[in-house]
């Protein structure tokens, strides 16, 4: 499953939503980190908060449209979700056109904020081309409800195997400086059954989760342990479908004892179809 | 209306340097390497991601509502849509016609029976400094109308 609102607990169609996702131990993208607890992958909060604000503006739109990535201006990880935790999404659209939708959202647990997006930016495609606008409504249906209703959906959960946020293949590795390295869509990944159903597709989130976990490796030997803390100006502007074979390149633009960036640029036939920036800064012991 | 144009005579000129800072911003490019008669796309690699992105954001700076196809629509003002284009191509009528209403291009990237779908093409920093300047002072007109 790549659903990630359990629960949409209010909302104002194409204006404000809050919703709730329950992280669970039988999630796929569940991941222990350094101290070895079982938290969410940062991402895919991330493409929570994407999705809350998706409902909140298809609802607006009577389902005839569906907001696809676009662009985001800023990711802030701040803090993490542990398994037991529920993390509360809060979503704010900004503005919406007929051809896109401009929000920022927040990921808290427990009153401290995890995630923030700002100045995120999702072209708006016609929803038959992508999903079938009657299983949308019903899913809908089903998670726009009272919040002490009895039946809650738990999102995230499969028999499927973890998703793999790595790379296929290393074609080249310097040392905090550059490193090359490929994916392979086969269509057989499991996330492409939901997203979308009639147009399978590399999710930004996931891409962006291999990218920031390359670009930690690519730090390891700096003698420090950096951790991302999140990425600026990420654009994505191709589909990548089943058959392509990605290409990223991650490249460090500065380091400090204390933090560094990194530029990365992905093609998929030499065509550009994302690229972006991400932060990282030192960490004492590590919290991924 | 931005404060920054209060106290000055408005026009391209003061509206350029925000303008080249967004565009760089958005395309990923250093200021200076902006010329304000570049060619969005061929110059600059701008996406319509890019372009959603460009409008959106000038927007926001300059507080104003830029008409999505805008452009084209006001470059066909004025001529029936079969003297403007003839199977998805400009007529000599219609590259008249565009290249009046963007004359801030340079003549020799404007080439006969060229397809509609590329004006985009032609799109420079100035195309959007003179909509950035229209919309504020048609915005300032209706304000005091």
């Amino acid at each position: 499953m790549f659903h990630f609102v359990d629960q949409i607990l209010e909302l104002d169609p194409g204006h404000h939503a809050l919703g709730i996702k329950r992280v669970t131990s039988g999630d796929a993208f569940v991941r222990p980190n350094a101290g070895g607890e079982a938290t969410l992958l940062s991402c895919i909060i991330g493409e929570a908060l994407g999705q809350l604000g998706a409902w909140s503006v298809m609802a607006a739109k009577d389902f005839a449209v569906r907001p696809v990535a676009g662009v985001v201006g800023e990711v802030s990880i701040i803090g993490e979700a542990a398994v037991g935790d529920g993390v509360l999404l809060d979503t704010t659209i900004d503005s919406v056109t007929d051809d896109a939708v401009f929000y920022h959202a927040t990921a808290s647990v427990d009153g401290e904020t995890v995630l923030r997006l700002e100045n995120v930016l999702g072209p708006l495609l016609p929803m038959e081309q992508f999903n079938d606008p009657k299983e949308m409504r019903e899913r809908f249906a089903r998670i726009h409800h009272s919040v002490d209703s009895a039946e809650v959906i738990q999102t995230g959960e499969g028999s499927i195997a973890f998703f793999d946020v790595s790379f296929d293949e290393v074609l080249s590795f310097e040392s905090c400086k550059e490193a090359t390295a490929v994916r392979t869509i086969s269509g057989r990944e499991a996330y492409l059954r939901d997203h979308f159903p009639r147009k399978p597709v590399l999710p930004l989130s996931l891409l962006l989760e291999s990218l920031l976990q390359l670009g930690q490796k690519l730090l390891e030997d700096s003698g420090s342990c950096f951790a991302p803390t999140g990425a600026r100006k990420v654009k994505m502007s191709r589909f990548v479908e089943p058959g392509s074979s990605l290409v990223a390149k991650v490249r460090v633009t500065e380091r400090s004892a204390e933090k560094a960036l990194l530029k990365f640029r992905c093609e998929v036939d030499g065509e550009r179809v994302c690229v972006g920036q991400a932060e990282y800064s030192t960490v004492i012991g590590g919290n991924r | 209306m931005n404060s920054l144009f209060h106290e000055e005579e408005m026009n391209t000129d003061s509206i350029y340097p925000k303008v080249r800072e967004i565009i760089a911003d958005v395309l990923a490019f250093d200021e200076e390497e902006i010329q304000r008669d570049g060619s969005l796309v061929d110059d600059y690699s701008a996406e319509s991601i890019d372009f959603l992105d460009l409008v959106y954001q000038l927007e926001r700076e300059f507080k104003i509502k830029i008409p999505r196809g805008m452009i084209e629509q006001e470059a066909r003002r004025g001529v029936a849509n079969e003297d403007f284009e003839e199977h998805g191509r400009l007529t000599d009528k219609g590259l008249e016609h565009l290249k009046e209403y963007l004359s801030e291009v340079p003549e020799d990237r404007f080439t006969p029976k060229m397809q509609v779908s590329l004006i985009p093409t032609l799109f420079t920093p100035e195309t959007f400094c003179k909509i950035v300047l229209r919309e504020i002072e048609q915005g300032e007109q209706a304000a005091s109308d």
